[in-house]
């Protein structure tokens, strides 16, 4: 089976493979040893019979004395999985002997590989990218793009950043990298690995939002189950039946809403950056802090802002901390001089225009520019939560688009259709349980209706949406335990 | 009986004695004028009412001719969360089109410079900033009368240093604060507030209103430890339970013996920065306003988006305080042990116990529609939702 934008991936763990590196982790088990060779029976196959998963990732290779048993082993459950119509992406990791495993991939008929580094120029096979995020990259033979080190959503347990915010908790999403990778490879579909976190004790709820959270940016998560629940799965014990169903509940509605995925991101603010080596960290910080800070945004990849059409931007925020080259730098000033907004770093030799009166915290300079303005960061090395405060400041609220209230363990993410005449907010609910109010955004861009869908309703519901007198409108929704998505027609 | 005080209200109960002013300035605390009225409405009612209970108090222009006025509104509480719906402005926020009227009563009786201010939590946006995150029109307010300016006192601002205010007596915590030259830079003080009570102190109105001035660079929890923070880093929550110090830069508690409950620090904060910086004229607004409290610790103090429909407005905190509480369904000559002072001490006796003012209804002149005509009892809210609650 054939890859393509509809593979609903899920991580496979069965085999000699997967039990000979379990074995080398704390706290492995008889149990879990037992699990995973139950999951190599073609029986075990049932657990997806009738859901929208159609791809599973198994262990193909690691560079240990298992992997060629494990390829071995592997034959009857890839042979029926064929049979029913499923895909099999081999996982090649660590120090395999890349060729010999996809010469065997290719061999056993896999739909794809998937590793890590540098991609084989001729593989016979297609190749899914599997990097960390901050190496991500597409290859020319695989339409899907992989990051490897996705995080598990929820309200974060680790400290906030040091400038963090002190009204919202702060929590854990991979929509910052999920837009990256969509602004680096616009034509691949990405597809994102996480696990569960070890010794967590996770709600059905937990698995809804780590799929929610993935395919509202419009990606797939490897669903990745945690031992306890695959054992009781196997036994179809309950709860573990009902944490399925939620689970596979949840990626089918996000297939019978699938038009979302052809949207963009809305926002009147554009983030550059390459995101990628010396970069990386300040342009996914800057994401990921601008996302709490409930500031909606587009991300253009630097590799392609040459090109990217500003059009409908008020302000751009040029995160990298070396300036651009002469032709980019000139399609910015351009931008600033025609009225928008320029957020540039430090280092900005010879900045144009005069600087102009701005409040003295500011981590900017504000200078004016033709009918615009050019912010020229104060340091070096700025603290990435409060330089995006400080944008958040300078571009104005008097511009924002979209706010989001009385949720404040959620994050919303707006998106358009090309022509505007769609959008669908998604709401994110991280904490995975409903909040004492119901979430209210207000969303400035004019619309006739609004309706609510989730799949925690059983049936779509007409929103309410209340004019204000300063334009746009407000819309209340219902208390949401994970998730819920608002569509918008004009 | 002593054997039921638990160790804490000893200490509490010593540490107020060590605390208390050697010598009460209760004797000589000024008493004064506070005019109440019911009004439903934000709508054309708003103006006219305010405008009558201004002359009740005699004219504003006697106070504010030619001078520098400036005016502490509250924007105190989480902006992103509305309470059962409502706007900020309807339950936490003093309401912009009575931030309005006030400037424009303001302007009419000829104040030369009006400066609001406000340090809304730990944020050193613009004033204007908060307003437009609110889909408000600052300009409405710039507008409603000449030489109108903003300025978010939750750090240095627009000063070149930060003013320092004495407590008189010496003070009960602190024997002084600095704050945003802006408190400094005035010939008038007028605290705008909002009708609300206080998880930790029992009320917010007037006299609380103030401890807003206090800056986060160096009240709060990120502060600076030598010298004030560029800028404001966390909330003022050393003023809660004394778990850190403030700047050094700053004058420092005077015995760090006392108790570091809130009940005990919180109300003794307030009366001091009020003796501090004295308010020269109260202005409570509780047309829409909330029960509870901004923050509902551990769900003690339910809370509920509600429409009193009243506002006060007087010469002195103390009384105008006073006024307020009673207007909500309290005694202000309670303490310690009786709603909404359960765990507090009262603010109010405090600060008479500094000079500031007198709580006593019965020695302040109570003008404008009787007190028990705009009674909401706030207690009575909570006591709904509680059985509600019960019920399930």
């Amino acid at each position: 089976m054939a890859l393509d934008a509809e593979s609903v991936p899920m991580r496979w763990p069965a085999g000699p493979l997967d039990i000979a590196r379990g074995e080398k982790q704390k706290g492995f088990t008889a149990e879990t040893a037992a699990v995973l060779r139950q999951w190599l029976d073609p029986a075990s196959l049932a657990v997806v019979q009738g859901s929208p998963v159609n791809c599973l990732v198994v262990s193909w290779a690691s560079g240990l004395p298992a992997d060629a048993a494990q390829q071995q082993a592997l034959k009857p459950l890839i042979e029926k999985g064929k049979q029913a119509g499923l895909g099999f992406v081999g996982l090649i990791e660590g120090e395999a002997n890349k060729p010999a495993a996809l010469a065997a991939a290719q061999a056993t008929g896999l739909s794809a590989v998937a590793m890590d580094g540098a991609q084989p120029l001729s593989a016979g096979i297609p190749v899914i990218p599997w990097n960390k995020s901050a190496q991500t990259r597409g290859a020319a033979n695989s339409p899907i793009l992989g990051i490897s080190d996705g995080v598990w959503p929820g309200v974060s347990t680790a400290p906030p950043p040091a400038g963090g915010p002190t009204t919202l908790p702060w929590i854990d999403s991979n929509g910052s990298l999920l837009l990256i990778a969509r602004a680096l490879a616009p034509d691949k579909s990405v597809w994102i690995g996480f696990d569960p976190p070890a010794q967590a004790k996770l709600t059905p709820e937990a698995y809804m939002l780590a799929v929610a959270d993935s395919a509202s940016y419009g990606a797939r998560w490897a669903i990745s189950l945690d031992d306890p629940l695959r054992a009781d799965l196997s036994a179809r014990k309950q709860p573990a039946v009902d944490t399925w169903k939620k689970v596979t509940d949840t990626l089918t509605f996000f297939q019978q809403h699938k038009q979302a995925r052809t949207y963009q991101p809305a926002g009147v603010l554009a983030v550059i950056s390459s995101f990628a080596g010396p970069d990386w960290e300040a342009g996914r910080d800057a994401l990921n802090t601008l996302a709490r800070l409930r500031q909606p945004f587009r991300v253009i990849a630097r590799s392609r802002a040459a090109g990217a059409s500003l059009a409908g931007l008020k302000a751009i925020y040029y995160v990298d901390p070396e300036a651009p080259d002469a032709a980019l730098r000139q399609k910015l000033m351009a931008f600033a001089n025609g009225g928008g907004a320029l957020f540039v770093p430090s280092k900005w030799p010879n900045p144009e225009g005069q600087p102009v009166k701005a409040e003295p915290y500011l981590l900017f300079n504000v200078r004016a520019v033709g009918k615009g303005r050019l912010a020229v960061c104060k340091e070096e090395r700025p603290d990435a939560y409060l330089a995006a405060a400080d944008v958040q400041v300078i571009m104005s609220h008097r511009n924002d688009i979209l706010r989001l209230y009385s949720a404040s363990s959620a994050n919303g993410f707006y998106q358009t259709s090309a022509q505007g005449g769609q959008g669908v907010i998604h709401l994110l609910n991280y904490a995975c349980r409903p909040g004492s109010d119901g979430p209210l955004f207000y969303v400035r861009d004019t619309y006739k209706s609004a309706r609510l869908v989730s799949p925690e309703l059983a049936s779509a519901s007409a929103l309410k949406l209340d004019p204000q007198a300063e334009g746009g409108a407000e819309v209340f929704l219902p208390r949401l335990s994970v998730y819920g998505a608002i569509e918008l027609e004009k | 009986m002593i054997q039921d005080l638990t160790r804490r209200e000893l200490l509490a109960g010593a540490g107020a004695l060590l605390a208390r002013p050697v010598l009460s300035r209760a004797a000589t605390a000024p008493t004064g004028r506070v005019t109440v009225a019911k009004c439903k409405t934000y709508g054309p009612e708003l103006v006219p009412t305010l405008g009558k209970m201004f002359d009740e108090l005699g004219g504003l222009g006697r106070l504010v001719k030619g001078k520098t006025v400036a005016l502490k509104v509250n924007f105190i509480g989480v902006r992103w969360q509305r309470l059962d719906g409502a706007k900020m402005e309807d339950t936490f926020w003093s309401h912009p089109r009575m931030i309005g009227a006030t400037v424009h009563f303001l302007g009419l009786a000829g104040a030369r410079r009006i400066r609001v201010l406000e340090g809304s939590w730990s944020s050193a946006e613009p004033l204007e900033e908060l307003m437009l995150s609110q889909n408000w029109r600052p300009q409405d307010i710039l507008n409603a009368a000449p030489n109108v300016e903003f300025e978010n006192t939750n750090y240095l601002g627009t000063g070149k240093k930060y003013s320092r205010f004495m407590v008189p007596g010496g003070g009960l915590i602190y024997p002084g604060y600095d704050l945003n030259h802006s408190y400094e830079d005035c010939d008038v003080f007028i605290s705008l507030a909002k009708l609300k009570e206080h998880a930790a102190a029992g009320f917010t109105m007037s006299m609380k209103n103030v401890y807003g001035a206090t800056p986060p660079t160096i009240y709060g929890t990120g502060a600076g430890v030598d010298e004030p923070s560029i800028r404001p880093h966390g909330s003022r929550g050393l003023f809660h339970s004394a778990f850190r110090l403030p700047s050094k830069s700053a004058p420092q508690q005077k015995d760090m013996t006392l108790p570091t409950e809130p009940g005990y620090r919180l109300p003794r904060i307030v009366a001091e920065i009020c003796a501090a910086r004295p308010v020269h004229l109260a202005i409570i607004e509780g047309i829409h306003a909330a029960t509870g409290a901004e923050t509902n610790y551990g769900g003690s103090r339910p809370q509920a988006a509600v429409q009193p429909g009243v506002l006060i407005a007087g010469t002195n905190c103390v009384a105008t305080d006073a006024v307020g509480l009673s207007a909500i369904g309290y005694n202000p000559m309670a303490d310690r042990g009786t709603a909404p002072f359960a765990t507090a001490d009262n603010t109010l006796h405090l600060a008479e116990d500094l000079g500031v003012g007198v709580r006593d209804l019965s020695r302040n002149e109570i003008v404008g529609t009787p007190i028990k005509d705009v009674v909401f009892s706030y207690g009575a809210v909570r006591d709904r939702i509680l059985a509600a609650q019960k019920k399930g």
